[in-house]
């Protein structure tokens, strides 16, 4: 009796403990083409998950008790795409009236709610890196997510242990709101003193610190307490990947150079629409970039592009991965893969490796998730044709093996919380603001704010 | 001995009736508008003392601001003035969580302009927590009497701001000379929204969570430090005398609670993340999006106050052709809806006691909405003890209001019937022993509209509106085709018309609400008032704004008609 009252005391103890974590699932995908990434592609394959965690991968593996089992004959398994560069999921996108902004973090602001975390599981979608925007040369810290679509808790949707990373901008963004609120930065030369000024800062606060914590005491002025340079001092501590936005081979170089002069090695360059331009500086620098596959000259700095981009980078050593940037384009970026196929000619498994384990290792998650391998999570997506096939639609998406999207079972209206004052004229499958938020929140000041103060 | 000692004690008594008749005379009021006598006894009636607790046939006797004596065997002083409570009912006093109840927003600070956004002065950031409400309390606010009319009798008042306005006050709404006289507890908590500067720093959600957290771990540092330097300074350099940081020190030791304006489950998260991070006592008034916050509230230990604004109920389209899908759309719709309606009872089974604020509500509709959320769910004495003790408890005034017990202040309401009832109406209210009345119009024939009635409102008014922005002329025009009353209102400008919504007219009461676009946005403003004759008196409202200011309208002469005689 005794034995029994305590198995069910760890029995709660777990379920507890559980339910204080993220939901996790067992399934049997049996008999599909699964690409692996990083061990090849495996024909009539079958993929046991438990607890959420890819168990077994081999042939004939039976389901244990109560878990279901996936037909996957004639379709493909891959792990879950993982979109590096998104701005679906958060309810404010820029901090732009500083130009400094390290202090401010999107996990403040995920939205738990966005409908367009649907849309992207429905194209095979399982993390994305919920970015700060663009509008200021040293943003906010970003997020990233599973894309746990259903949960009204934002904590729900946390990678967790995911490394903190975050935004920095280079180029015409930055410069406009510069120029828009008669600060600095108003040109290129005043970035890059910009980043240099704020370190050195960093460096300075750095050591006040050290200072008073090597006799803390009541009868101590302690020195102010910064958020912002307490991030930019983790920065420099190489505790933080810096994701920064730039087009220009010019502006990247300069932000190699900076980054050496202050010892910091972690750094990703997303859009980087002329990285081709000094991708072995890249490589030897060991930054890695995220990029478009063909989207450019949207303004003047975006016009010397390529779509061999992608395969450039690649040849030369650069970790690159494809982004979406967008609620639209984040739905096929299997698609936006294949085209480094067409422009490039790269392996199937090049292609892919560019949305899953490339991103992963960008995002320092290429422990948990990027590829099809026992003990890593089972965050997987199944195709009905190979994902690089322009027939490829994708079926079902699994995260921590609990599945989030199934096209069979799809209900077309996904919203969680509706407005009961909404008219249903108003429903659309996307609006114009789902391209393009880089800028959201940025320059514009609505009637409301101003009215409400 | 005994008797000297007697005499004496009579003495004392007689001289200090004296002094205080002199003392009464002192303060003789020329404009003879003063209450003859500060004694009152309500007999009779049923009494809800307390949820739950009901006298019938009771006697409430309120002296001198106080509850003298309740029950049904009670002694009626000589001075009272004796009401007969024969059919009416007493509640206690409601209370009001959040509002800006009694505060005048002050003018929107001009965008200064040599403006450094990245860190503009604070009041134009709107960073200015060592503020108080009691200086934007204005005695003759309407708001206060339009709380009252619905029976609220205390409100935990708030300033108008930005991230950090300033300290709330409880307040009670009196009518008073003097701020002073209204306040009961005074800089009780530290008011926060998720409100940006307009263009400057912090603008938007991601700049007030930073700067929300850089304002109180300095304030934690420092505090430490102005603490050893008032024990002992010597040695040490004086402390930075920053008052933003020292309005967190009673923040950080726990002495002042947090009034954070968390309307949505989004804002309501992420006002609990920062509690949870920081450890401070947070409250979250006007929450709207409540039903899946229970166990975050839960386990952190938050208090609430639940807004009293409901959504408009849905319409469903009434085309017969409707598809499938307009079909489903329309159902989850409703559902939504009722989720607002249904949280409330589901809440408070689920173990979360809450009290009501009624900020960004609109008066006239707040009995409405409570009647919809029983109806919902919510059991009629736990909405009275939101309304009242609870909400009394979780100000930590429970000592002094709440309930109709021996001494607590004369805050009380005397409803026509059943509060609760649709029909029921206010008429009276006492607030700090202070009686108000207020004309209860009978019902003529059930709730139908007479004739004679209608006749007054169809046609032509011209209105006067005292907009924040000045004062506004126009017309507006009502008129009813078959059983529908319709109706348009002019806009100043050169603007279109508006039509107007959800007219009503019911016993001289008129009300409606009309849409203007404002830069590119709908703004709905709410008009409501009464009709005397040929003049119509009112209020008008946008919740969105929390601004009201008053309306005014005199029925157009109708066109002569030319009598034929011969």
């Amino acid at each position: 009796m005794k034995k029994l009252t305590q198995s069910i005391l760890i029995l709660f103890f777990i379920a507890s403990w559980s339910t204080a974590n993220a939901q996790t699932g067992d399934v049997l995908i049996k008999n599909a083409t699964v690409i692996t990434i990083t061990d090849g592609t495996l024909e009539n394959t079958d993929i046991l998950v438990r607890d959420g965690k890819i168990n077994r991968i081999g042939t004939k593996l039976n389901a244990p008790n109560g878990v279901d089992e996936i037909d996957g004959t004639g379709k493909f398994v891959m792990p879950g795409i993982i979109d590096a560069h998104s701005h679906i999921a958060g309810s404010s996108i820029n901090e732009g009236t500083s130009q400094v902004t390290a202090e401010v973090s999107m996990e403040d602001v995920v939205n738990p709610l966005d409908v367009a975390i649907y849309r992207a599981l429905a194209g095979g979608v399982t993390s994305i890196h919920l970015m700060h925007g663009s509008a200021n040369v040293i943003g906010g810290r970003n997020e990233t997510l599973k894309l746990r679509y259903g949960s009204t808790n934002p904590d729900d949707l946390r990678f967790e242990d995911a490394p903190r990373t975050i935004k920095f901008a280079l180029g015409e963004n930055p410069t406009r709101g510069g120029r828009s609120r008669g600060i600095q930065p108003q040109s290129r030369m005043g970035v890059e003193a910009m980043l240099r000024n704020s370190f050195s800062e960093a460096l300075i606060y750095q050591k006040e610190w050290a200072a008073y914590n090597e006799k803390r005491g009541d009868r101590r002025t302690p020195p102010e307490y910064s958020l912002r340079m307490e991030t930019l001092v983790d920065i420099l501590e190489g505790e933080i990947l810096v994701h920064c936005h730039s087009y220009r081979a010019d502006e990247i170089y300069m932000l190699m150079k900076v980054f050496s002069d202050f010892g910091i090695e972690k750094l990703t360059f997303q859009h980087a629409n002329e990285a081709y331009k000094v991708a072995p500086e890249l490589a030897e620098f060991g930054a890695s970039a995220s990029i478009f596959s063909d989207w450019w000259a949207y303004k003047l700095e975006v016009y010397y592009s390529t779509a061999y981009n992608a395969a450039i980078l690649t040849k030369n050593g650069v970790n690159t991965s494809i982004n979406s940037d967008s609620g639209e384009l984040i739905r096929h970026l299997f698609h936006e893969a294949a085209k480094s196929q067409k422009y490039g000619q790269l392996s199937d498994n090049e292609a892919l490796a560019m949305i899953t384990m490339n991103p992963a290792k960008q995002l320092g998650i290429d422990n948990r998730v990027g590829s099809i391998e026992v003990g890593k999570d089972a965050d997987l997506a199944i195709f009905d044709n190979h994902p690089l096939s322009i027939y490829a639609v994708p079926l079902m998406t699994f995260i921590d093996g609990i599945k989030y999207f199934d096209k069979e079972t799809d209900v077309k209206d996904q919203r969680i919380y509706i407005n009961p004052e909404s008219s249903i004229e108003e429903v659309k499958i996307l609006t114009a603001e789902d391209h393009d938020r880089c800028m959201q929140d940025a320059d514009y000041v609505d009637f409301f704010t101003l009215f409400n103060n | 001995m005994k008797l000297k000692r007697e005499f004496t004690f009579r003495l004392s008594l007689f001289l200090f009736f004296i002094a205080f008749s002199i003392n009464a005379l002192a303060q003789s009021d020329p404009t003879g508008t003063s209450a003859p006598t500060s004694t009152y006894a309500i007999t009779n009636a049923t009494i809800i003392q307390a949820p739950g607790k009901v006298i019938e046939s009771g006697t409430l006797v309120i002296k001198n601001g106080l509850i003298l004596s309740i029950g049904t065997n009670v002694s009626i002083p000589e001075d009272a003035q004796e009401i007969d409570g024969t059919d009416l009912y007493i509640y206690p006093g409601f209370i009001d969580g959040m509002s800006y109840a009694g505060a005048k927003r002050p003018e929107a600070m001009q965008r200064p302009s040599n403006l450094f956004t990245p860190d503009p002065p604070n009041d134009y950031a709107g960073i200015t927590p060592e503020r108080s409400v009691i200086d934007q309390i204005d005695v003759t606010e309407s708001s206060i009497e339009s709380l009252r009319k619905i029976g609220f009798t205390v409100s935990h008042t708030v300033p108008y701001g930005r991230m950090l306005p300033g300290s709330g006050s409880i307040i009670l709404l009196s009518d008073a000379n003097h701020t002073d006289h209204l306040i009961l507890r005074e800089n009780v908590s530290m008011y926060t929204q998720f409100s940006g500067a307009p263009g400057a720093y912090p603008g938007n959600t991601l700049g007030i969570m930073a700067k929300w957290r850089n304002l109180f771990t300095n304030a934690s540092y420092q505090r430490v430090y102005a603490q050893a330097y008032s024990k002992d300074p010597s040695g040490l350099s004086r402390p930075s005398q920053d008052r933003v940081i020292e309005a967190f020190y009673p923040v950080v030791a726990k002495e002042k609670t947090v009034f954070y304006n968390a309307n949505s489950l989004l804002e309501a998260q992420r006002a609990i993340r920062l509690k949870n991070e920081l450890n401070f006592n947070l409250t979250l008034g006007n929450l709207e999006e409540g039903w899946d916050l229970v166990d975050q509230i839960k386990e952190s230990n938050t208090n609430v106050f639940m807004s009293l604004n409901l959504p408009d109920k849905p319409k469903n389209s009434t085309e017969e052709d409707k598809s499938d899908e307009v079909v489903d759309l329309e159902m989850k719709r409703m559902d939504a809806f009722n989720r607002h309606l249904n949280q409330f009872g589901d809440m408070k089974s689920q173990g979360i006691t809450f009290g009501f604020s009624t900020m960004g509500a609109t008066s006239s509709k707040i009995k409405a909405n409570l009647l919809a959320i029983i109806e919902a769910g919510l059991s009629e004495n736990d909405a009275l003890s939101a309304l009242t003790i609870d909400a009394a408890k979780l100000l930590g005034i429970e000592s002094t209001t709440g309930t109709l017990d021996v001494g607590k202040i004369g805050n009380a309401i005397i409803s026509t019937g059943p509060y609760f009832e649709k029909d029921s109406k206010i008429k009276m209210v006492f607030v700090d022993g202070d009686k108000y009345d207020f004309e209860v119009k009978e019902n003529k024939s059930g709730e139908g509209v007479s004739a004679t009635d209608e006749a007054i409102l169809l046609g032509s008014w011209s209105y006067t509106s005292n907009t924040p922005q000045g004062v506004q002329n126009g017309k507006m025009i009502i008129e009813k085709n078959g059983d529908v009353l319709s109706g348009v209102i002019t806009n100043p400008n050169g603007n279109s018309d508006s039509e107007l919504n959800n007219l009503s007219f019911v016993n001289g009461s008129l009300s409606f609400d009309y849409a203007v676009e404002l830069g590119g946005q709908s703004i709905e403003i709410v008009i409501e008032g009464d009709i005397m004759g040929t003049d119509f008196d009112g209020e008008a409202s946008i919740s969105q704004f929390n601004a009201s200011w008053a309306i005014t309208a005199t029925k157009d002469a109708p066109e002569q008609k030319i009598k034929e005689t011969r």
